[in-house]
């Protein structure tokens, strides 16, 4: 009897190992593990269920298999049917069902009565919630509410909050943190083509010969893709050239790393464009049939003043001006202005003059958050359409973005003010189109856009919005010049409702938190950088009363008195919503595919038209939508042409004087992603990367007498902080700059950051202000 | 002489002061004899980033070896020649002086290979570029000890439990200042069983496996407090 026990036990446990080495095979397909390595391995008791969904955090999108046992997330891996990391994740993407279980995840709403948090059940709290909204459209008009999202909002979410406030209060006051992040890139896309988003996809690493990335730390920022190229190097032995104004981990593993000045990349851009038409590497077939010039204002100032407005004047201009104004920007000339030396120069611009050779542009960040940001993405456009380089196979500019459905929810729903979910809200036509989808007048929807989002806080300060929803985002670590918006929204007579997993900065500032649903304990979906639209199932149950941000809208909507419009069943909406959210892209330019289509597959690209993804946007051979008889139409612009654009180097608007003689750059590091309120509650994570640190150059630092781990303070004409040094570690920063990562709340910089930002995307520059630095 | 004494006082009353001055001068003017040890906060690492990919143009080689079952090594022979864990190993054979190391040490412990002599692959310095190897490597002559040691080892990291996840990638358990370039031990014939990575093409390695600050410093968890009034 007693020998039977034991071998029933002794079987269990053996079958239980069996499992957890089966487990671990199918992680790894095709590799056989060491005995040692997978004896510890922590063991799944063998109801393990794998289901597919895109990674919670970048804009890479990578496919994931998240590991449900009994109720809980326990384990991810790579997906491998996913064609954007064929089962490859990063350090986040691994852990990040770990995110989902921190120790201080809200659970109830929290309620703000006499400065203390008070919690309430999740009835009271929305019933408050509307009838706040009521009781403030009432007293102060209807643009005095607002909503707030982000690029993590799925498109579900997204777009009930665009329905819910342009379509039945009738206010623009829609904006999303993808305007810190995104806004560039897109009014680039829309002055050069017209339309949004890549014309390429991330298939492109495959076919191309040589990389340039413009100010994109890669290697940490979107790990995935850049282990891509590496893979491709290894292999093909492509190029990778790393242009930025700071020492990474990319640069590390670049073939070449070229430094240039904060800003000048402006006229960098410009001198290359002048060396392709100087030696005669302009594919000028492609330029006659398919290329306008133009030039727009100059000197447009910086956006640093309340209620700055600005509005590009597009004017058509010849090759024969476009090359004379280029005579500025000869490599001789530019290296004085940018420390790139002319060889430099010379040697990116023969790479894609090349006509043997197949360029990609890579861009984040760098050029996004940029006093300039649309002109550089015009520019590195234009160094493509030059030469002809592009919606082809290999030879694409590639705009990167940062959170998972920036793309997906911001750019194509449209939670921007002057958006809709097709078209602008200036168009009488496209306001009819979405009035008709949406069943509201279509004298509901304002012609007018009211506050992007630096503006829109500036609006709470002032007190001409009144009430804030905040979801999914965390404004009170992101904003730049953060300590004015803090304070603007701490003043009487505010009212701010924040949505979100755990406590933040921003919950700090809230009247009512509600807790919300994150990721797979709820269902939707995410669109990526390469126009991938991905869905995700509810695959756990979401914590206390947590509630999906999607819902928490739909129940105020109802409670409003729009029954009506949000018609949807709770068991079957965010099918209801993305079936209605479809008919706003309907045709061949921006078709969104099905939903049982998304279920089964790793997702898919739009335009998809006729059961198929369309690779190369553009280009005959792809894309349906080309029309022209062409090899490529760009179908953006009226007259199927894209723009090269005239745009000249302009300084930063605070650059480094002699009571500030350094430039401070912020960004991130491959641990964590945005403010941390994830990442930071996953151990492993959380142990790699503590803190936040200033990086200084070894020779600023010698000087100063600073060594790692001594206090510095930085002082700008903002205000104050002191952190640790780092001299010689992750990265290091050009001698005059200084670099710190933002995913800190404990360590807020961008309380010292400026708000200047691109006067045509309006997206601040967080990469450059002047600052003072000192050992304390 | 009411002349002289009123002179006379008036020196006193100066030398008087002059001391009381002195001495107070003196008194606050005194520094302790040391100045006090400030406790600093020690900072957790960030290691530096020299040398990540320095041996990447390799790994598709190291992912297309065969695995010489006959010469592996294991983490029990790679510890053996360490004094505890993070020790620089000794050098379990014989060695000529007078060199330095970039014309002895170098030409096998750069890139590695089989040393019939040995029987065995060489293992793959992590760091080429300091070329004094013997400023921390010494040999082992003897095998007797002079007098004995009580010394307590530091314990090495186990394999196999670092895992945060069934499925997700180790951390990596180890300092790794100096031992950047992840591929010289953890890929190639000479990489101990345990610790030889199945991946060695991926070469960001530190995409999937981030640094633990326990060794350090355990700083243990992240969570914020409601903040009421």
């Amino acid at each position: 009897m007693y020998n039977s026990v034991t071998n029933r036990r002794s079987f269990i446990k053996k079958m239980a190992i069996l499992s957890a080495m089966t487990a671990a095979a199918a992680m790894f397909p095709g590799i056989v593990f060491a005995e040692e390595q997978e004896r510890n391995l922590p063991k799944g008791s063998g109801n393990l269920e794998w289901k597919k969904a895109p990674c919670r955090f970048c804009g890479v999108g990578c496919g994931v298999l998240v590991g449900v046992e009994n109720g809980k997330a326990i384990a991810v891996k790579g997906d491998p049917k996913s064609a954007v990391n064929k089962g490859l994740c990063c350090v986040k993407g691994y852990h990040s069902v770990m995110s989902m279980y921190g120790k201080d995840r809200l659970t109830k709403p929290l309620v703000k009565k006499n400065g203390r948090y008070v919690e309430t059940s999740m009835k009271e709290a929305l019933d408050l919630i509307a009838s706040k909204m009521k009781e403030t459209i009432k007293d102060y008009g209807k643009d005095a509410v607002s909503i707030y999202g982000s690029g993590q909002w799925t498109i579900p979410d997204g777009y009930v909050a665009s329905k819910l406030f342009k379509g039945c209060i009738g206010t623009n006051n829609v904006e999303a943190n993808a305007r810190l992040c995104m806004a560039s890139a897109v009014t680039g896309f829309l002055t050069s083509f017209g339309a949004d988003e890549p014309m390429g996809c991330y298939e492109d690493i495959d076919h191309a010969d040589v990389f340039v990335l413009w100010g994109n730390n890669m290697a940490e920022m979107h790990p995935v893709l850049f282990s891509r190229l590496l893979d491709n190097r290894l292999k093909r032995g492509v190029k990778i050239i790393d242009f930025a104004t700071r020492t990474t981990r990319t640069s590390m593993a670049a073939d070449k790393s070229i430094l240039f000045l904060p800003q000048t990349d402006l006229a960098v851009a410009n001198a290359i464009c002048y060396e392709i038409i100087k030696n005669g590497w302009v594919n000028k077939s492609f330029v006659k049939k398919h290329c306008n010039f133009s030039k727009g204002l100059t000197n447009m100032g910086y956006g640093l003043e309340d209620k700055y407005k600005f509005k590009d004047k597009p004017e058509k201009i010849s090759f024969e001006e476009y090359k004379t104004f280029l005579e500025d920007y000869s490599p001789e000339k530019v290296e004085k202005i940018s420390g790139v030396s002319a060889k430099d120069i010379k040697y990116m611009a023969a790479y894609y003059g090349d006509p043997n050779k197949k360029v990609m542009s890579l861009w984040c960040m760098g050029m996004n958050q940029h006093s300039r940001g649309t002109w550089i993405n015009n520019l590195v456009y234009n160094i493509h359409l030059l030469t002809g380089k592009i919606s082809t196979p290999g030879n694409s500019p590639f705009s990167l973005t940062g959170q998972p459905s920036a793309c997906g929810t911001v750019r194509e729903v449209g939670t921007l003010t002057h958006k809709l979910p097709h078209g602008v809200v200036m168009n009488p036509k496209h306001r009819e189109f979405a009035a008709k989808i949406w069943e509201v007048p279509v004298e509901n929807i304002d012609p007018k856009p009211t506050y992007h989002t630096v503006e829109m806080f500036r609006a709470l300060d002032r007190g001409d919005i009144r009430f804030m929803w905040i979801q999914v985002t965390n404004p009170m670590v992101t904003m730049p010049k953060l300590k004015r918006y803090r304070d603007g929204a701490k003043k009487e007579g505010r009212f701010i409702v924040v949505s979100d997993i755990y406590p933040t900065p921003t919950t700090d500032i809230a009247d009512v938190i509600l807790p919300s649903a994150m990721w797979v304990e709820r269902e939707g979906m995410y669109g990526n950088s390469e126009r991938r639209t991905q869905h995700f199932e509810q695959m756990v149950q979401p914590p206390g009363e947590a509630m999906s941000d999607t819902w928490q809208l739909v129940e105020v909507a109802k409670r409003m008195g729009f029954e009506k419009q949000f018609y949807y069943k709770e068991d079957t909406h965010i099918e209801e919503i993305y079936n209605e959210y479809r008919k706003h892209h309907v045709g061949k330019k921006h078709n969104m595919a099905p939903l049982a289509v998304l279920k089964e597959q790793s997702g898919a690209m739009w335009p998809y038209v006729d059961g198929k993804s369309t690779k190369w946007r553009f280009n005959a051979k792809y894309d349906p939508a080309c029309s022209n008889g062409e090899e490529f139409h760009f179908y953006g612009k009226p007259d199927g042409k894209a723009v090269i654009w005239q745009r000249p180097y302009e300084p930063a608007a605070e650059e480094p004087d002699a009571a500030y003689p350094y430039w401070l750059n912020t960004g991130r590091v491959v641990e964590h992603w945005h403010t941390g309120s994830m990442t930071r509650r996953i151990p492993v994570l959380h142990k790699a990367m503590p803190h936040a640190y200033v990086e200084l150059n070894p020779d600023d630092a010698k000087r100063l007498q600073i060594r790692t781990g001594d206090k510095v303070k930085l002082t700008t004409r903002r205000g104050e902080i002191v952190l640790p040094a780092s001299v010689n570690e992750r990265g290091v920063p050009a001698p005059m700059q200084v670099f710190v990562p933002f995913f800190d709340e404990n360590m807020l910089i961008n309380d010292i950051t400026l708000d200047s930002f691109c006067p045509i995307s309006k997206e601040p520059d967080y990469k450059k202000c002047a600052v003072q630095i000192e050992k304390v | 002489m009411k002349k002289r004494l009123g002179i006379i006082s008036l020196f006193v009353i100066l030398f008087i002061a002059f001391v009381v001055v002195w001495n107070y001068s003196y008194e606050t003017g005194k520094e302790e004899a040391y100045i006090p040890i400030e406790n600093n906060n020690p900072t957790p690492v960030i290691p530096s980033e020299t040398g990540v990919f320095k041996r990447s143009k390799y790994a598709l080689d190291y992912a297309n070896m065969p695995v010489d079952k006959n010469h592996e090594r294991s983490l029990k022979t790679y510890y053996k020649n360490r004094a505890y864990h993070g020790a620089p190993p000794s050098i379990p054979h014989k060695v000529e002086d007078r060199n330095m190391g970039d014309n002895s040490c170098l030409k096998c412990h750069e890139n590695g290979g089989f040393t019939a002599k040995f029987n065995a692959y060489t293992p793959v310095t992590p760091h080429p570029e300091m070329i004094n190897c013997r400023q921390c490597h010494v040999p082992q002559n003897t095998q007797t000890l002079f007098k004995g040691t009580n010394f307590p080892k530091l314990k090495a990291p186990k394999v196999g439990i670092n895992n945060a996840l069934i499925s997700s990638p180790p951390i990596i358990p180890h300092q790794i200042q100096m031992r950047e370039n992840c591929l010289s031990c953890h890929a190639g014939p000479s990489a101990p069983k345990e610790i030889r990575v199945t991946h060695p093409e991926r070469v960001n390695c530190r995409q999937c496996h981030v640094i633990n600050n326990k060794e350090t410093k355990d700083i243990g968890i992240f969570i914020k407090e409601i903040k009421n009034e």
